[in-house]
């Protein structure tokens, strides 16, 4: 039975090949299609739910060995990556949740998305999303996760930039990629931590060799880890990307923020428990982590005034929970949770829009007295800790700073220095020239009749001759002139500059990461 | 079959020089350009991955009284380069069928000169016969950036680049006889006849400890500048700026500097690469973070792809400095993505500049909204050049930087970093010039890809995921050459500690 857990994330990649190339030819468009696409995304996803409901029920009744392999995807030297996957335990049953709550979603944009105009492209992308996550969750080693994690990340891109056209879904999309790449990159240090320690990259023979790791070897493949997880389960410090992220249309939210994506990150925990396990500063990040971000989702929610706001703060809020959890070793609990909160949280986001209707007669229950006086938590729950603002002016505003002068610096110095740098004033220099031979002025003409020799002896003559007017031109007549001084003053200028310059905070901190890249 | 290769399209220039009409001079082109990737692929097909050696060896004399030979020969770095150097130029003339106006003949024949030189370039076993043919891509892009160029400092632009390559050139000359004059030491033939630029012959012969540091600098030197490594750089962003756009997908996507280093800088002077493969890592590090900075902040389509292209050199440098086999196909396989991936996207740019005269983001915006199928590739393109999943750039990515990780991981991560600027660049350009609200009038005017310029994109398109899903049918191709190439570095009498200058080595 365990070849069945391929075509568990490869039908909805089929449906989305097929629906995105038929978009991209003009077939698939319009309304008149719209059944089509939606028969090939809803059938795909129907049969890969069946798929993953067989593949549980021959795990419960003992069919399945455990690991399925389909080849080898990359090898280079000893680097061995194959295509596998897990077919016994918390992972297929997962993959077996996600499938259903994917597939109530699809049926549900079916309706909710009828006469949009991105219909047919929303149905790609759900139906590539559906595929990278069922993926990620079924995938016996480390870098098919990150497939199916990069692929889930970058269809939450194309979704929250899904109306494109508003300058806003397109800033924010753009701003939670980033985030979200931060993540990624420690995933990859992860990945390859653990080639380097452990030689492998499978996930089971990484859990079975964690017992013979140093604790300093697992903290160091643990933690990389948890800052994956923590920027796709918007853990502080990435949580702000949560909110901005709900700019998509709401089924999309409902699978992508609430019901499946933003659990990957637990899922990732929990699939490396025997690593953290082994190393306690691991877990105790976990937990302060996690905790820290329940009070402050808890302290922001209260403030939300509209239904998706709240519910997102909610989310991260138990995802927190979860990670606290993991983090004080009860991780059967984490993963009930993780469970029941996919279900509850993806049906509270696909009712969201109709819950005003629902709620309209009950008044909203005021907060308990003892908290209703705390003014400074209303204004920083209001503003949500600043997390954003803090984020801008502790790395965004640096980096484009730092980028800006190195751009100048590029134009305006590399490129004089090492090239011909393009004239600035070339039409000006231009026209002055042709002026000056019209006028026949020979005003910086070096080849003078006086000094034009024949012969050997003739030509050094006018060599010495040309050198020697050189020497005098530039050292004697310009050297001590006003030009000298007019140098040194510009040059004490240009250093104090600079000094100023390297003394702002951006460029100390940024040759402390240079010293402490090079220390290590 | 290497000489055919070579000369057919030089041949095919001179056809296209001396044909009457504008219409036949194009059919030429074409045809001789495909006709030339035919055949590259049935070289390519000729090629046994089981022998890491050179193969379709031709050997010839040239200019006897020197020992200079017409010695061209492939293995398994090289072969593939050849046929995405005749696709891209493929693409680039069918991207060129209406834009040139004038002098139609002569811009199609340098056109086809430019990739006769690039294939000898790519096939040279002869240093001197290498270094002609370096010298020999210098004209056609000379007067193709001078001549049909879009930039108003287009004649300024190719004189620059002019300069730069010769002066490149000089140390590149002075390194090639160093390493023949040593040859006639070692062997204690006197000078004329003693003279080798053989390149198999040159890596057999032991250099001493201090020519070695003289050697690979010089080499290093010579290609940097071609590669571009900072702060040799400055040519690409002028040139992409003032160039025609066919013209700097060539100049992006066909990256000899780095192939140089490879194939010449690191074996010809094994130990001084491996004691100063730090050196070589640093500079990397740098051009890839100093020009992922510089690409945050340009508004030019143009100029942030010849930036975004000099950062990922950084990058490929790296994967060649942590001297191990996933850094070395790392390295190998990222420059055959270059060919389709920076190519592809400088076509792009080019398509966008004939539409509305300008990539500047200013004058773009909402391009999504109007040419839904441009922005589709684009998105291809863009995603594969930042080492999404599914396209090529995730496996030699991931190679690239687990090599550099294994090697140090200071290298690593600064690699890790360029990777989160990268996306950081392309995401905040897309979502300025392609995203958002139109709010010029002449984007909304703007046409949808033709068909002639929708077929050419999707060959491109369709090998790099071709590559993303099944990258190991590339990485067979050159794993038997990368593992010479690696034993030849590391596997050296003279070197005796494993600990050299800081770097790790591993074996």
């Amino acid at each position: 039975m365990d070849a069945l857990v391929v075509l568990i994330p490869l039908l909805p990649f089929v449906a989305a090949a097929l629906i995105g190339i038929g978009h991209f030819s003009a077939f698939l468009t319009g309304e008149a299609y719209e059944n089509t696409t939606a028969d090939i995304a809803g059938g795909a996803i129907i049969l890969s739910c069946m798929m993953a409901l067989t593949l549980v029920g021959a795990d419960l009744l003992g069919f399945n060995t455990g690991t399925f392999s389909v080849g080898q995807w990359l090898g280079s030297d000893t680097l061995n990556i194959r295509v596998n996957f897990i077919t016994t335990g918390f992972s297929v049953r997962l993959a077996a949740l996600f499938t259903v709550l994917l597939l109530i979603v699809s049926r549900f944009s079916i309706n909710y998305m009828h006469r949009e105009a991105g219909y047919h492209r929303f149905f790609f992308i759900l139906s590539l999303f559906s595929s990278a996550m069922l993926f990620l969750v079924l995938s016996g080693n480390a870098v098919g996760t990150f497939v199916g994690w990069e692929i889930a990340g970058l269809c939450s891109y194309l979704l929250i930039g899904y109306s494109y056209h508003r300058p806003v879904a397109g800033h924010n999309a753009t701003r939670v990629f980033i985030t979200n790449r931060i993540g990624d990159a420690g995933f990859i240090v992860g990945i390859g931590l653990s080639y380097a320690w452990v030689d492998t990259v499978n996930w089971s023979q990484l859990n079975v060799a964690a017992t013979e790791l140093t604790s300093g070897e697992a903290t160091g493949i643990a933690l990389c880890f948890t800052v994956a997880a923590f920027a796709k389960s918007a853990q502080l410090p990435f949580t702000p990307w949560l909110a901005r992220a709900m700019e998509g249309p709401t089924p999309s939210s409902a699978v992508f923020y609430g019901a499946v994506m933003v659990h990957a990150g637990v899922y990732l925990v929990c699939l490396l428990q025997p690593i953290f396990e082994q190393s306690l500063l691991a877990r105790i990040v976990l937990a302060v982590a996690g905790l820290s971000t329940a009070i402050y989702s808890v302290i922001v929610g209260l403030t939300q005034s509209d239904v998706k706001s709240s519910l997102t703060f909610a989310t991260s809020g138990q995802l927190g929970l979860m990670f606290l959890a993991c983090g004080l070793g009860f991780w059967q609990l984490a993963a009930w949770h993780l469970c029941a909160h996919a279900v509850v949280r993806g049906f509270q986001l696909l009712t969201a829009p109709s819950l005003m209707h629902n709620v309209q007669a009950i008044p909203v229950k005021p907060v308990s007295p003892s908290i209703a006086g705390l003014r400074w938590a209303y204004i920083a729950s209001l503003q949500r800790f600043w997390l954003d603002e803090i984020t801008d002016w502790g790395l965004v505003k640096p980096v484009n700073c730092v980028a800006h002068d190195l751009s100048y610096f590029d134009d305006n110095i590399v490129d004089r220095l090492i090239g011909i740098p393009a004239p600035a004033l070339s039409t000006l220099s231009a026209l002055a020239q042709r002026e000056e031979k019209r006028i026949g002025a020979r005003l910086d003409n070096d080849i003078d009749e006086f000094a034009h020799g024949s012969g050997v002896a003739g030509k050094l003559t006018e060599w010495a001759a040309a050198v020697t007017h050189w020497f005098e031109d530039r050292f004697v007549l310009r050297g001590i002139g006003k030009d000298s001084i007019d140098f040194g003053r510009r040059l004490g200028y240009a250093a104090n500059k600079f000094e100023s310059l390297i003394l702002r905070p951006r460029y100390l901190v940024l040759f402390v990461c240079i010293t402490l890249l090079v220390a290590f | 079959m290497l000489s055919l290769i070579i000369l057919l399209p030089l041949l095919g220039a001179i056809a296209t020089g001396l044909s009457g009409n504008a219409r036949l001079t194009k059919q030429i082109a074409v045809s001789v350009a495909g006709l030339e990737l035919v055949l590259t692929m049935f070289a390519v097909s000729m090629f046994n991955a089981d022998v890491g050696d050179f193969q379709l060896v031709e050997h010839y004399a040239w200019i006897p009284s020197l020992n200079i030979e017409f010695f061209v020969g492939i293995d398994g770095i090289s072969v593939l380069f050849l046929p995405m150097s005749a696709l891209l130029t493929l693409m680039a003339i069918v991207a060129s069928w209406n834009s040139i106006q004038h002098l139609g003949r002569f811009h199609f024949a340098l056109l086809l000169a430019l990739e006769g030189v690039t294939m000898g370039l790519f096939s040279a076993l002869d240093m001197m016969l290498f270094f002609f043919f370096w010298e020999l891509t210098l004209p056609p892009l000379f007067f193709l950036i001078g001549l049909w160029g879009i930039g108003p400092e287009r004649c300024n632009a190719a004189t620059k680049y002019i300069l730069f390559m010769l002066f490149a050139g000089v140390p590149l000359l002075f390194a090639i006889i160093l390493l023949a004059v040593n040859h006639a030491t070692e062997t204690g033939v006197s000078i004329p006849e003693g003279l080798s630029f053989n390149l198999p012959v040159l890596l057999k012969t032991p250099l001493p400890g201090n020519l070695q540091e003289i050697v690979f600098l010089l080499l290093l030197l010579g290609f940097a500048v071609k590669a571009p490594l900072a702060p040799f750089h400055t040519w690409l962003p002028t040139a992409a700026m003032e160039g025609p756009a066919h013209t700097t997908a060539l100049l992006t996507g066909l990256k000899l500097g780095v192939y140089g280093i490879i194939r010449f800088t690191m074996p010809l002077a094994p130990s001084a690469a491996v004691e100063y493969s730090w050196v070589l890592g640093i500079l990397g590090a740098v051009t890839l973070i100093y020009s992922a900075l510089i690409a945050l902040q340009q508004t030019n389509l143009r100029r942030l792809l010849a930036y975004a292209g000099v950062s990922h050199v950084g990058l490929v440098i790296i994967g060649i400095a942590s001297l191990n086999m996933q850094g070395i196909q790392g390295a190998i396989f990222q420059l055959l993505n270059f060919t389709l991936i920076a190519g592809s996207l400088m076509l792009i740019a080019g398509f966008i500049q004939q539409r509305l005269g300008s990539t500047e983001a200013l004058h773009l915006g909402g391009l999504a909204q109007v040419s839904p199928r441009l922005t589709g590739f684009y998105f291809l393109f863009m995603l594969a050049s930042m080492g999404i999943p599914g396209t090529n750039g995730f496996p030699a990515e991931l190679l690239l930087i687990i090599g550099a990780l294994l090697a140090h991981p200071s290298l690593g991560i600064t690699a890790l970093a360029g990777a989160v600027l990268n996306a950081a660049y392309m995401l905040t350009f897309t979502r300025r010039a392609f995203l958002g609200p139109v709010t010029q009038s002449g984007v909304n005017r703007m046409q949808d890809l033709r068909p002639r310029e929708w077929a050419l994109l999707c060959i491109p398109a369709v090998l790099i995921l071709a590559l993303g899903f099944f990258p190991n049918n590339l990485l067979k191709v050159n794993r038997l050459s990368a593992e010479l190439w690696l034993s030849r570095l590391l596997d050296q009498p003279a070197l005796q500690s494993d600990e050299i200058a800081g770097l790790s080595v591993v074996p």
